[in-house]
C-alpha cells in the first residue's frame, strides 16, 4: 500500500491504488463469505431441488408460482406494514430519546434501559413478549387490574398481530436506534452550535436549523438500517406466532422459509428470497442516492 | 476495462458455485470401525442430555459412545441433514421421521439397509411386527425405532375428582365429561392455533373410521368428502360450546394443566416429562386415558402412535459404527436404559418400563382391544402438511364453515397427487 | 424543555421499557415446580441461582462461552477495522466508483441469511472449515463488515476533506492518518459499532447452528436454544434463567462501555 508520487491530479486519482487497499479486505470478505453462497441460491431458483440429488433447470417457472400464490400478496403487505412501523416507532422514539438525553447530566445511564433491550439474547425476548401478549398473559392481567376486561387476542387477530409485534421488535430496537443517534449528537462540530445559540435558537428551532441537518449523516444510517432490516423481518414472527394463525402473520422471510425448510422446495424458497434481495436492494439504493446525491461523492 | 473485468470476476464466481454444484456426490469412505465415538445428530434438541445418560450403558454393551448434536429447529435440522448427504459429513447415526419424508431419502439411496437387524429383532421378540411395517420400503427395512410414542388423553385427576368426573369409558362418557366440566366453568380441553393443530382432527376421523384416516394419506379420501366435512362440523360445534382453551393462549401446556386451565390434554406419552418437570405427580395428580373411539361399532380403538427412526446414511465414514449401535439399542438392555432416562413408554416389550402408569399403558395397548396407526404428522405428505397445519390453526382461531378451510388442503392435496403420477 | 422535564419524561419512558424486563427476572426467579402464569406480576419465590443451574446442566453451556467469547472480541474488531478502512477508501481518499462500491459492501446485508446458510455448509465443510474456531471467526467478521462500513461511511462524510488535506500537507501517509488522525476522531462510533457487532454475534443463533457441532465450537445461544421444545426438556422459568445469565455478559458491556458516550468529540481539531 504505497502512495504513488503526488502530482496535480485529483484525490480520486492520486489515492487510486491506496483507496483501493483500503477498501479491498472488505470487498473480498463480503464477496468470498456472502455474495457467493447467494449466487448459489440465485442459480438454485431457476431450478427443482428438494434438496436431494441434482437440481432441475426449470427456467422461471417458480417465479411464475410464487406471483400465483394468493398469500404472496399477503406476506408483501405484512411486510410492508413492517417496514412503515418500524420507521415510525423505533426509530421516531430512538430520536427522541439521543435528544432528550443529549447535554443531560446523567443522560448515559437514562439512556441504558432502552439499551437493555438489545442486549438481552433473542431467546429470552420472543419469550417473554409471548407471556405477556399471550391471552390471559402478562398485559391483560395488568389491563383487567385497572378493570378493563374484554381484550382483543393480541396474537390471533390479524392485523393486530403484526402490529403488536412491531411493538415488540421496537421495544429492542428503540435503543441502537438511540445510540447511532447519539454518536451523532456528538460528532456535530461546537462553533455553529454555539453560534446559534447565541442567535437565540433554542428547542425546536435549534432542532430544525442546526440539528436536524446536521445529524443527516447518522440519520441516513438509522433509516437505512431500519428498512432492510423490517424487509427481512424473521425471528421475532417465527418466535411468537409462526406466521400464523392460518398463515395471517407471515412476511415474506417467512413465506421464504416455509418453502425452503419446511416444503424443501429449494427452488421456490430461493426465488421468494431472490425476490426479496432485489427489492430491499432497489430500496436501499434508491434511498442512499437520494440521500447521499449532495455529498461530495467520488 | 472495468466493466469487463467485473464480468470476468461474475464469471468466475458463477463458475465457481456451478462446481461448488458439481461436486454433489458427497459422502466418505467407511472407516470399518466397529467401536468408538459415533457423531449423532439429532431434531430432539431437548433429549441431549437423556442421550448423554446413556452412553454408560453403552460403552459396557458395545464400546460405543454417542457425540450427540442437537437441533431446536426440525425444519432447519431437515435441511441440514439433506444437504450433508452431498458432504463429507453424511452421518452415521442422526433421527429422521417415517412415512413419505423417510421413503424420500430411502428412493434416494441414502440410507442403510437395516432388514438383518429387524429380522433378529423380530425374532428375539424384542419388537412387533406391527412397527415393522413403518419402517418397510419396497420389502426391505431402514433405520430402527429411536423412540415410540402413544397420543393419550391427559388429565388432571384433582380436576376430576372435584367435579366427580370417571375416567370416561366411551365417546358419549366423554363428551359428557366435557359437558360437566363446561358447566362447572371448567375448559375441557386444551387446543393450539400453531403448529400442533392438528391432533383433535386425527383422534376424530381415525376414531371414526381408520380406513377413513388412511385414505386421506394415501390421497384416496379427499378432504372434502362429506364424512371428514361432518367430522369438522363436530369440531365446529364443540368449539362453540367452548371445549376448547383460548387459541391465543402462549402459556406452557404443562403448565396450564397444572393452573386448570383446561382439565384434559391430548399429547404424545413424551409428556410425562414435562408435567413432571412442571411439579405435577405422576399418577397422583395428573393421569392418562386412551381416548375412546368416536364411532362405538369399530372391533378395536385406534391409537394415534408417534415413532422416530434413528437412521445411518449409505455413505457416512461412520456406517459400520452407527449399524452396530443401531443393532445394540433394539437390545432390551439398551431400551431399559431409555425407558428410564426419557421417561417414555419403550417399544421392546422385553424393556423394563419403570413408570407405573406408562407400563401399564404399554400393556393396555399391546393388549387385544386396540389397534395403532401413524400419526397424522408423519403419515401426510409435507407440503398438504404444512397447508393443513395452517388451515386447522386458521379454523381453531376462529371456527366458522369448515368447507373454505378443508378446500384449501384438498387443492393443495391435488397438486401434490398429481405431481405423483 | 429543561433538565426537569427531560430527566422526567426519559424516567418514565425507562421505566416503562423495564417493565418487560421486570418480568424476565421475576419470572425466571420461579421455582418451575409452583410456576403459574396467572400471577405474573407477582414474585412468588426466588429459585433463580437453581433455575440457572439447571439450565446449564441440560444445555451444555458452559462449554460454549470461552468460544463465543471469542467470536464476540476478535470478529467485530477484524470488522470495525476493515469497516473503517473501507469508508476511509471512500470518503477521505475518494475512491473512484465510492457510491458502487459502498453498495456492493453494504448489499452484504440485505439478504435474509437463512439463504446462504445451506451453500455455506456445503462449502465450509468442503474447505474443512466447518466445525473450526477460525471457520465461525470468519463468517462472523464477514456479516459484522457492511454495518460496520456503513456506519463509518457516513461518520467519515462529517470530517472536513481539509482535516486530511492537512495531514497530506504534513507529510504523512495515508496509512498514518488512518491510524493517527481517522480512526481516534471515530472512537465513540467504532465502539459503537464494536458493541452492537458483538452482541450480536454472543446472541447469534442460526450460523453456530449449521457450521458448528462440536461443544467447545458451538456458540452459547446454539446451546441453549437446544433445551426449549415441544419434545419435554426445559421449563419456561429454566429457558429465561438460561436467557437471562447469557445476556449478562451483553449487558455489562453496554454498562461499562457508557463513558465513550457520555462526551461530545471535538471534531476537526
Amino acid at each position: 500500500m504505497t502512495d504513488k508520487t503526488p502530482t496535480a491530479k485529483t484525490p480520486g486519482q492520486r489515492y487510486r491504488w491506496s483507496a483501493r487497499g483500503f477498501i479491498a479486505p472488505g470487498v473480498f470478505l463480503v464477496a468470498v463469505l456472502l455474495y457467493l453462497p447467494l449466487l448459489w441460491t440465485t442459480f438454485l431458483s431457476f431450478t427443482d431441488y428438494n434438496g436431494l440429488g441434482d437440481p432441475e433447470w426449470i427456467g422461471i417457472e417458480n417465479y411464475v408460482e410464487m406471483f400465483d400464490d394468493p398469500q404472496f400478496i399477503g406476506s408483501v403487505l405484512n411486510t410492508l406494514l413492517w417496514v412503515g412501523g418500524t420507521l415510525l416507532v423505533p426509530v421516531g422514539i430512538g430520536l427522541g430519546v439521543a435528544l432528550l438525553t443529549w447535554n443531560l447530566k446523567g443522560g448515559v445511564w437514562l439512556r441504558l434501559p432502552f439499551l437493555i433491550p438489545y442486549a438481552l439474547s433473542g431467546i429470552g425476548v420472543a419469550v417473554i413478549w409471548s407471556f405477556i401478549l399471550g391471552s390471559n398473559g402478562a398485559l391483560d392481567q395488568a389491563l383487567a387490574a385497572f378493570g378493563i376486561a374484554d381484550t382483543p387476542r393480541w396474537l390471533v387477530d390479524s392485523p393486530l398481530n403484526t402490529v403488536v409485534m412491531i411493538l415488540a421488535t421496537s421495544w429492542q430496537a428503540v435503543g441502537v436506534n438511540a445510540l447511532l443517534f447519539t454518536i451523532g449528537l456528538q460528532s456535530i462540530p461546537k462553533e455553529p452550535l454555539e453560534a446559534a445559540k447565541l442567535d437565540g435558537a433554542t428547542g425546536f428551532r435549534l432542532f430544525r436549523s442546526i440539528l436536524w441537518p446536521m445529524l443527516r449523516p447518522l440519520t441516513v444510517v438509522v433509516i437505512g438500517l431500519s428498512i432492510v432490516a423490517s424487509l427481512k423481518t424473521f425471528d421475532i414472527v417465527q418466535g411468537m406466532t409462526k406466521g400464523g394463525p392460518g398463515r395471517s402473520s407471515e412476511t415474506l422471510a417467512l413465506t421464504m422459509y416455509r418453502e425452503t425448510f419446511v416444503n424443501s422446495e429449494y427452488g421456490l424458497g430461493s426465488a421468494i428470497a431472490v425476490f426479496l434481495t432485489i427489492v430491499t436492494l432497489a430500496a436501499a439504493i434508491l434511498y442512499l442516492r437520494q440521500q447521499l446525491s449532495s455529498k461530495n461523492e467520488g | 476495462m472495468r466493466s469487463r473485468r467485473i464480468t470476468l470476476g461474475v464469471a468466475a464466481a458463477v463458475a465457481a458455485s456451478l462446481v461448488l454444484a458439481a461436486c454433489g456426490s458427497g459422502g466418505g469412505d467407511d472407516d470399518g470401525a466397529k467401536t468408538g465415538t459415533l457423531d449423532f445428530y439429532t431434531n430432539k434438541a431437548a433429549w441431549e442430555p437423556d442421550f448423554d445418560e446413556l452412553n454408560a450403558t453403552s460403552k459396557t454393551g458395545v464400546n460405543i459412545d454417542l457425540n450427540t448434536t442437537g437441533y431446536s429447529d426440525a425444519a432447519q435440522y431437515d435441511a441440514f441433514i439433506r444437504q450433508s448427504f452431498r458432504t463429507d459429513k453424511s452421518p452415521g447415526l442422526f433421527t429422521w421421521q417415517t412415512g413419505p419424508s423417510l421413503g424420500e431419502l430411502v428412493d434416494e439411496g441414502l440410507i442403510a439397509e437395516t432388514t438383518d437387524i429387524w429380522t433378529k429383532a423380530v425374532n428375539e421378540g424384542w419388537i412387533s411386527e406391527d412397527l415393522r411395517n413403518t419402517y418397510t420400503f419396497g420389502g426391505k427395512q431402514y433405520c430402527v425405532p429411536m423412540n415410540i410414542a402413544y397420543w393419550v388423553m391427559y388429565y388432571n385427576k384433582n380436576i376430576f375428582a372435584e367435579q366427580k368426573i370417571e375416567v370416561p369409558a366411551t365417546w358419549d362418557d366423554l363428551n359428557a365429561a366435557a359437558d360437566k366440566l363446561k358447566g362447572a366453568g371448567i375448559t375441557p380441553y386444551y387446543q393450539t392455533s400453531t403448529l400442533f393443530t392438528f391432533p383433535w382432527f386425527q383422534q376424530m376421523v381415525a376414531g371414526t373410521d381408520p380406513a377413513l384416516y388412511k385414505g386421506l394419506a394415501t390421497g384416496e379420501v379427499k378432504y372434502t368428502d362429506p364424512r371428514i366435512v361432518s367430522v369438522m362440523e363436530t369440531w365446529r360445534d364443540q368449539q362453540e360450546k367452548g371445549w376448547f382453551s383460548d387459541a391465543g393462549s402462549t402459556v406452557d401446556p404443562a403448565v396450564g394443566l397444572k393452573q386448570g386451565d383446561y382439565a384434559m390434554i391430548n399429547f404424545g406419552s413424551f409428556f410425562n416429562g414435562s408435567l413432571d418437570g412442571a411439579g405435577m405427580v405422576s399418577g397422583e395428580d395428573y393421569g392418562m386415558f386412551v381416548i375412546p373411539a368416536t364411532n362405538p361399532g369399530l372391533a378395536k380403538t385406534p391409537v394415534a402412535v408417534e415413532s422416530g427412526p434413528l437412521c445411518v446414511a449409505e455413505n457416512s465414514s461412520q456406517k459400520t459404527l452407527g449399524m452396530a449401535y443401531s443393532e445394540w439399542w433394539m437390545s432390551p438392555d439398551a431400551q431399559t436404559a431409555w425407558s428410564k432416562a426419557r421417561g417414555d413408554v419403550a417399544f421392546n416389550p422385553k424393556a423394563t418400563v419403570n413408570d407405573p402408569m406408562l407400563k401399564e399403558l404399554g400393556t393396555t395397548i399391546a393388549g387385544g382391544a386396540y389397534e395403532t396407526y401413524d400419526r397424522y404428522y408423519e403419515t401426510t405428505p409435507t407440503p398438504i402438511l404444512t397447508v393443513a397445519l395452517e388451515q386447522f390453526g386458521a379454523f381453531i382461531a376462529n371456527p366458522g364453515d369448515p368447507l373454505p378451510f378443508l378446500e384449501a388442503i384438498q387443492a393443495e392435496a391435488d397438486k401434490y397427487w398429481a405431481d405423483q403420477e | 424543555m429543561s433538565r426537569a422535564i427531560r430527566t422526567t419524561v426519559l424516567a418514565v419512558l425507562g421505566l416503562i421499557w423495564l417493565l418487560p424486563v421486570y418480568l424476565l427476572l421475576i419470572n425466571a426467579s420461579k421455582a418451575p415446580e409452583t410456576f403459574t402464569s396467572t400471577e405474573s406480576w407477582k414474585p412468588t419465590d426466588f429459585s433463580l441461582f437453581g433455575n440457572i443451574g439447571e439450565a446449564m446442566r441440560l444445555s451444555g453451556l458452559a462449554e460454549s462461552v470461552a468460544s463465543t467469547l471469542l467470536y464476540a472480541v476478535v470478529s467485530p474488531a477484524i470488522a470495525v477495522l476493515v469497516g473503517a478502512a473501507a469508508g476511509f477508501a471512500i470518503v477521505a481518499l475518494k475512491l473512484r466508483h465510492g457510491f458502487a462500491w459502498f453498495v456492493l459492501i453494504f448489499g452484504g446485508t440485505v439478504f435474509p441469511i437463512q439463504m446462504i446458510l445451506l451453500p455455506m455448509f456445503d462449502a465450509y465443510s468442503r474447505m474443512s472449515l466447518f466445525d473450526t474456531r477460525f471457520g465461525m471467526i470468519i463468517v462472523y467478521t464477514a456479516i459484522s463488515i457492511p454495518f460496520s462500513a456503513f456506519v463509518m461511511r457516513n461518520f467519515f462524510t462529517g470530517i472536513a476533506h481539509s482535516v486530511f488535506e492537512a495531514a497530506v500537507l504534513d507529510g504523512a501517509s495515508t496509512w498514518r492518518i488512518f491510524l493517527r488522525v481517522y480512526l481516534p476522531m471515530a472512537s465513540s462510533a467504532l465502539v459503537a459499532i464494536f458493541i452492537l457487532q458483538a452482541t450480536f454475534i454472543w446472541n447469534d443463533f442460526l450460523l453456530g447452528l449449521v457450521l458448528s457441532q462440536s461443544d467447545d465450537v458451538r456458540p452459547i445461544v446454539t446451546s441453549l436454544a437446544g433445551m426449549q421444545s415441544t419434545y419435554g426438556g426445559a421449563q419456561m422459568s429454566t429457558v429465561l434463567a438460561g436467557g437471562l445469565l447469557v445476556s449478562l455478559p451483553t449487558v455489562i458491556l453496554f454498562l461499562f462501555t457508557q463513558k465513550f458516550f457520555a462526551r461530545g468529540l471535538a471534531l476537526g481539531q
